[in-house]
This record gives structure tokens, sequence and C-alpha cells, in this order.
């Protein structure tokens, strides 16, 4: 089971969308990219699928399409998708219904609840996903990267 | 202890038997007989010899009866069963027969005596003037020694094999303790000088005192308080680490030995035992060892040393205080006969409640349908009530005992200070030294407390040691050890030949030969307790066959490495288990190291690809327990995928589509397509649909084989299949 080859060509809407133009010059609109490993791998294996969902394309290595192309896909993934990576974390504490965060991410300062214990995944090694009550995925990339206070904050909880 | 008195033989019958025997004459096999013609229980033993079948029981009057017959002269011995119990029959070749009767549980060893039997007839029946070696099965005649159960006592003694790795870190701890104990003697060994030297004076007003030997005593106090905290610190660091490792090797081991063990084993044994087994009891172990199996050795040391000490200031007054010591002795072994059971029940009683959580947590959607919370309520407050009223019955002892022991040591004390006042007014003592007594005297008692408060630690452990050994005592009911073949790739050829099994004392297959070609796929059919499952079971050697012999590629599947042969084989099941992790780690789980385009490819084949890329976490994505946020369809592929990463010779699909509806199964069906080529394929399925491309479709009933062919050919033949096709077609039209 080979992988199809990386031979298309993509065009970005205004609205976001993209247009696979496939080896034989069949166009799909609509289309998105998605990551297969968002959390353990999120460079490597990703995809891109029709509105029905069915698999258009799919590449492992970006690096192996042309430049222009692993432009505007990596312009496409950045504009669908959200994982703050958290840098640290200033408090936890019991919320009614879980635990409340309040941490610094790459993408700012936020505020966010989760529900249980198993809101905290382990990802193979030190890398650590929270999910919050809403379903949105803060990344901890390397808990030992994090400082000696954010590190004994999560050390209860995890 | 039940398992050991059903193999055990009466010594004495034994003995009886193997006086009857000529010279030439050897033991075969050994059999016992636990019912009477009226079915009451009554013990006697078979024994089958190279030239006889020996029969021996005790009569009334306590004598023994024999009977023999010369295996020549016997025309066959028949087993029948009737449900809980069965019947030997030896029938004589000149007429006439003898009857014995059996409980259940005896038939596979009867089986065994009859298949002894056979051989030695035909050997005899052939007149071979030389008896030939036949070998005499060490493992049947022995078994009685082998399963022989550990005494509660005994249970500690094997504990310390465990400890035995840190017997170094072990004895520097007691060294500690000793040293420690001992650097707290020195209290009241200098309050005794300080008293009498230097306070008492002092207060009689005398002039010609050391006034510095007060801050010498106090600074020799503090001192010696000191260093019995470092020591205290340090003994206690070490046999926290070194306990934490004992009961982590207690865990480990207890949970490799489980894996080791058959389905048949977990099929009797319920989860929430086995749990509160590793976890608790091992926990219980941790803390005994932690804290009292030193201080236990270390308080028998410290009463002897201290009795010393008494006799060596005053005996008069020593034997005064140890007046009541005694009484407590007498106390301690009662209450020791009275807490065994109480822990032991209490540990039972634990593990029932574990047994319940570990039912209606997983059972939770069963409970809800059927609104059954409040009796799951009822159930758990049961099982609690019993946890709870263990505990009251361990306590109302324990509540009793130890003020006893603290109003023992009173009267101790009482006495001493009685006949210590009388000393000191009639100037036999000084009132440092009845201090100094009173001082020595008080820790006596104290560690006589503490001794007897750890007499229930001992106790708990051992019902707890007790319960751990038990699992780890269970052997593995397939020899794994025996000899065994490492294979690798096998082609995938099976052939059962003549396969019977049986199961506890229900006989499942009855003689069961199929040959299958490598890359063939069978199709499995026939009604429910036919004996599907099972074949397929055997097939994976879950089970062991009773009677008979798989080979796979030629060779027995006995004599073949499990783990190897294991690695060539791939299931799917009706209820796909999907572990706790990710949907890649699910897939790779037998592959460990797949790549991560190895894991695509088989989630591609296995159709489970597209639905994995429409998670928000793709692969990355988390399944639960019984994968709960996933449809049914779903976990089944993924398990599909499972199985084709692995890449099996041998395929077994039990009813793989049967739970899913059919636009499901459709998927399924198009994923199972690419699992089965170049593979041979046994598939289990209720919907014949499923089973259009199998080569072959084997019908079972009862047991046995009743019809083999293509789907055409059965459907002419107008047997069994032809009835369960026509069954389904009039649900599906009707």
């Amino acid at each position: 089971m080979s992988t199809p080859q990386p031979s298309f060509t993509l065009e970005l809407t205004d609205a976001g969308h993209l247009t696979l133009i496939d080896a034989h010059g069949g166009r799909h609109e609509k289309a998105k990219p998605v990551r297969l490993f968002p959390l353990t791998s999120p460079a490597s294996w990703i995809c891109i699928v029709g509105p029905q969902g069915q698999e258009l394309a799919c590449v492992e290595n970006l690096e192996t399409l042309p430049g222009a192309v692993q432009t505007k896909l990596l312009e496409a993934l950045a504009d669908r998708e959200f994982v703050p990576v958290i840098r640290s974390i200033q408090s936890v504490i019991r919320a009614a219904n879980g635990h409340a965060w309040t941490v610094t991410t790459d993408r700012g300062e936020t505020v966010f609840e989760t529900e249980s214990d198993e809101s905290i995944q382990q990802l193979g090694g030190p890398r650590l996903v929270v999910i919050d009550s809403r379903g949105t995925r803060y990344l901890i990339p390397d808990v030992n990267a994090l400082d000696a206070k954010s590190r004994q904050r999560l050390e209860r909880y995890y | 202890m039940i398992r050991k008195d059903r193999t055990d033989f009466s010594p004495s019958l034994i003995s009886h038997a193997d006086a009857q025997l000529v010279n030439s004459e050897r033991v075969l096999a050994r059999f016992q007989t636990d019912l009477d013609a009226d079915l009451h229980f009554h013990q006697g033993v078979i024994v089958l010899t190279s030239q006889r079948i020996l029969h021996v029981e005790s009569v009334k009057g306590g004598a023994m009866q024999m009977k023999s017959w010369k295996i020549a002269e016997v025309e066959e011995v028949i087993l029948e069963e009737y449900g809980a119990t069965a019947a030997l029959h030896l029938i004589q070749s000149k007429g006439g027969a003898y009857h014995w009767r059996i409980t259940g549980g005896r038939v596979r060893e009867a089986d065994a005596l009859l298949a002894k039997f056979k051989a030695q007839r035909k050997v005899v029946m052939a007149l071979t003037p030389e008896d030939p070696p036949t070998k005499i099965d060490e493992s049947y005649v022995d078994g009685a020694e082998k399963e022989e159960v550990a005494a509660p006592s005994k249970a500690m003694v094997r504990l310390w094999k465990f400890v035995r790795p840190w017997r170094k870190q072990m004895a520097l701890a007691t060294l500690l303790t000793m040293a420690s104990t001992g650097a707290s003697m020195i209290w009241p060994g200098l309050t005794m000088p300080l008293l009498d030297k230097v306070l008492i004076p002092l207060y009689a007003g005398e002039t010609n005192v050391d006034r510095s030997l007060v801050y010498y005593y106090i600074g020799a106090l503090a001192g010696a308080a000191i260093l019995a905290w470092a020591l205290n610190w340090a003994k206690t660091y070490i046999l926290a680490r070194v306990s934490e490792r004992v009961a982590s090797q207690l865990r480990q081991q207890t949970f490799n030995h489980i894996q080791e063990l058959s389905l048949t084993y977990f099929n009797k044994k319920r989860t929430g035992d086995l749990i509160s087994r590793i976890s608790s009891d091992t926990d219980e172990i941790c803390y005994f060892i932690s804290v009292n199996l030193i201080g236990f050795a270390d308080d028998v040391l410290m009463i002897l040393f201290t009795a010393a000490i008494l006799f060596s200031i005053n005996p008069v007054m020593a034997i005064c205080a140890l007046a009541p010591l005694p009484i407590v002795a007498w106390l301690v072994q009662r209450v020791r006969e009275l807490l065994r059971g109480g822990f032991a029940a209490g540990s039972r009683a634990w593990s029932q409640m574990t047994s319940v959580l570990a039912d209606t947590i997983p059972g939770v959607r069963v409970v809800k349908a059927f609104a059954q919370e409040r009796r799951e309520v009822e159930r758990f407050r049961a099982a609690d009530q019993q946890v709870l009223d263990a505990n009251d019955r361990v306590n109302k002892t324990w509540s009793f005992f130890e003020p006893m022991i603290a109003l023992l040591s009173d009267t101790g004390l009482l006495v001493v200070w009685g006949v210590g006042a009388w000393s000191v007014a009639h100037h036999h003592i000084t009132v440092g030294i009845l201090t100094g007594f009173i001082a020595y005297i008080s820790r006596f008692y104290g560690r006589l407390d503490s001794m007897s408060r750890m007499l229930a630690a001992v106790q708990r452990a051992a019902a707890s040691a007790h319960r751990v050994f038990d699992v780890l005592d269970v052997k593995p009911d397939m020899p794994a050890t025996l000899a065994t073949k490492s294979v690798g790739r096998l082609s995938g050829e099976i052939e059962f030949r003549n396969v019977k099994f049986r199961y506890g004392s229900r006989q499942i297959m009855r003689g069961v030969s199929l040959k299958i070609a490598p890359g063939e796929m069978i199709g499995l059919v026939g009604p429910s307790g036919a004996g599907k499952t099972t074949l397929v079971n055997l097939a994976c050697r879950f089970f062991e066959v009773s009677e008979g012999a798989i080979l796979v590629d030629g060779m027995d599947l006995r004599e073949l490495n499990v783990e190897d042969y294991r690695r060539n084989l791939g299931l799917v099941l009706q209820e796909p288990y999907l572990f706790y992790g990710t949907i890649m780690e699910n897939i790779a789980y037998g592959k460990q190291g797949a790549t991560r385009e190895e894991i695509i490819a088989a989630a591609r084949a296995a159709r489970a690809h597209e639905f994995i890329m429409r998670l928000q976490d793709g692969y990355d994505s988390m399944v639960g327990e019984r994968g709960q946020q996933l449809s049914g369809g779903e976990r089944q592929r993924i398990s599909i995928a499972r199985a084709l990463l692995v890449n099996p010779a041998i395929l077994i699909l039990d009813e793989a589509t049967s739970s899913v509806d059919t636009e499901t199964e459709r998927e399924i069906q198009a994923a199972l397509e690419n699992l089965i080529t170049g593979r041979t394929t046994i598939a289990i399925a209720h919907r014949l649909g499923t089973l259009r491309r199998a080569n072959r479709l084997v019908v079972m009933d009862d047991g046995q084989i009743s019809e083999i062919g293509s789907h055409e050919e059965l459907l002419k033949s107008s047997g069994t299949y032809a009835r369960l096709h026509q069954a389904m077609m009039e649900v599906t039209n009707g």
C-alpha cells in the first residue's frame, strides 16, 4: 500500500478554502488539510480531504512538495488550527466542576476550565495535552521545559 | 484446600495397594474413586499396574479390601457420565462387570487413566515377553504434592524470598534500629545519677555539689535524643525504600504470573478479586515491612535488654514488675487466633467489594438500560456491609485487647510504685533508682504494647501474603516450559486430528477432524453452543485439547512456543477491545515500533483511515477503555487494522461483523477482503452471507462436524446448513 504521490497543486480562495488540482487536471474545491498526528507529530503526515471527508492527497514530508504548494498548505493549516502551546502556568485552582487554569501560551494569556483528571493526557514521554471543557487542545511539548513553579502546579493533577 | 483434598490420596490406601504388588509389577497410574454405589462419599484407589488393575477401599471396621483384575482378562473399561457424577465400568472378557462411581470433577483424570489402560492393554495383548518401558506420568502421580497450598505462617517465610535481595539494607536498618533503641536507653540511665548525685543533694541543701554536673547530664540527654533522632531518620528512610521495592516486586511478579495463565483461569476468577490481590494486598505487605518487621525484632530485643537491666538494678522489684507478663502472653496467644480469621475475612470482603465495582462500572450501560441502579447500590451496600462487619469483628477483639494490655502494664507500674515507695521509705533504694526503674519499666510495657499492636499487623500481612501467594501458586495449565520449538513465519496449514475437549465435566468437542490448507478460508457455521468458538479458541491455544491433536504446518501445537505461534495469529472478535490510549497505539498494539506509514497503510486497508481523519485529533485521538467515542463499526475497523498490521499467517474472525448494521458490515466486509487474501482464515458467522468468500463451509453441531462443502453443495444436501439458510432467509424476508 503506497502513499499517493504528491503531484498536485493548490489554490487558496479568499474564504480560506483550498482547491486541489490533481495530476490529471481535475479540480477539487473546498478541500481542507488535516494533520494525521496533530499532537505527537504535527509536522509530518498531512492529508488533504474533500468536502465529504474523502482523501485527495497525503504527504508524509512537506519538504517533498514544491515551495509554492508547501506555503499554501501551511497557510491553510495555520488558518484552521488552534492548538495553543502552554509556556507557563500561573495557577490551577479547584473550580465548581473541575479545575480553572490560568496560563500563558504562545498565543497570549488565557483562562480555561477542565473537567476531570482525564483532561490531561500523556502522549508518550514528556509531551502532554490538556483538553478544556470546550474541547480546545493546549499542548505542553515538554513538561520538563516548564519553569519549576508551573511544573509544581501541574504535578498535582497528572 | 479444597483442591488439595480432591487430588490427595489417602496414604493408608496407597501403602496397602503398594503392598499388594508383585515384584515385576510397576505402577502406571493411580486414580482415586470418591463415591460408593449409593453415591455416598467413600474413598478408594484404583491402581493401574503393568499387569493388573487393583482397587483398594476401606470397609467397615477399618479393614482394607482389595480386588484385582488381570489386564488380559479385562475386555474394556468404559466411562459413563451422569451429569454431576460419572461411572467407570470394568467389563471382563469372560463376562461379569464391576462398577465404580466418581464425582464429575474427576472425569478428566479418569480419562487419563482410561487412556493409559488402553495403551497397556495393547501391550499386554501383544504378549510382548518383556514389559515395554511405558513411561510413568510423573506429573499425574505426583499431582497431589505439587498442588499443596502453603499455610499462612509459611506465607511469611516465603515473603522473605522477596526481601532477600535487599538483605544488606535490611541488616543496616536493623543495626540502625538497635542503635537508636540503645540511644533511647541512655535516658533513664542518665536520670538516675542526675537525681541521686545532683538534684536530691541540692534539694536537701548540701553545698559540696558539683553544679557543672547538671550541664553535663542535660547535655548528654540532649545528645542522646539527637542521636536517636538521626538514627531513626536513617532507619525509616531505608525501610520505606526497601518495603516499596518489595511490594513493587510482588505486584510485578503477580501480574507477570497472571499474564502467563490461560483463559480458563480468567474465566473462573473475578476481575475485582485479582485487582485487589495485586493492589491492596501487596500494599498491606509493604506497610508491614516498612513499619513492623524490624520493629518486631527490635521490640523483642528491647524487652530482653530492659528485663536484664531491671534485674541488675533490683531483682525483687523486677520480679514484682514483670508479674503480669504471663497473663499478657496468654492473652496474645488467644487474640492471635481470633485476629487471623478476622483479617482473612476482611481481605475477602474487600475483594468482594472490588468485584462489585469491577463488575458494575464496565457494565454501567446494562445497569442503566434496565434501570437497576438501585439494585447495584444495594449490591454495593451489601458488599460494603461485609467489609464493615469483618472490620467490626476485628475491632471488637482489638478494642478489648489494647486497653487490656494497657491495664496490665499499669498494674505492673503500680506494683513498682508500691514496692518502690516502701523500699525508698526503708532506705533500700534511692529516689533516683526508683525513677530510673519506673522509666525503664514504662519503656518495657510500652514495647509490649507496641508488640501487641504488631500482632495485628503480622496477622494482617500474613493474610495478605497468603492471598498473593495463592495467585503465584497457580500453575499455568499449559506447560509452556515443556521443550518447545520456536517457529518463525508459518505457512498456515492447520489440521485438527480427532480433537476432543472437555470443560469441567462437560464434553464440548466430541472428536473434530479437519484439514485446512494454507491460504484457505473456512467458514464455521452452526447453531449457538455447537462449539464453534471453542474450536477457534483451541486453534489459538487459549485452551488445551483434552484428546487428539492440532497440527500447524505439520507440527503439534503443544510442542510450539506459544508466543511464537501467536505471532502468526490475527484475531478479530465480535466485541473489539480497545485499550486506553491513542488510535495509533491501538493499531500498533500487536507490533511495537510500527512506523506511522505502516499504521496508516493498515488503517487504509481496514477502511478506518477516513473516519480517523475526521476526528479532531486524528490518529492521536484517545479512545477509552471500551472506546466509547467510536461507533461499533469504527471500533471493529480499528481492530481489523490491528490484525492487518501484524500480517498474520492465520486469521481468525469470530463473528467479526455480527454486531453492526448492514451498511457498516459492507464497509467491514470490504476491509476483511483485504485482510483475508493470502492467509488461512477461519471465520465464524451467523450471517451466512459474510462467508461468501469461504472456500469451504464447515457446519458444526453438538461438538462435531456435521457437514462440509460449498454453499451450493450444502444447500443441495438439505442438511443442517440448508435449514439454517432457510431460517435466515425467512428472517430477512419476513
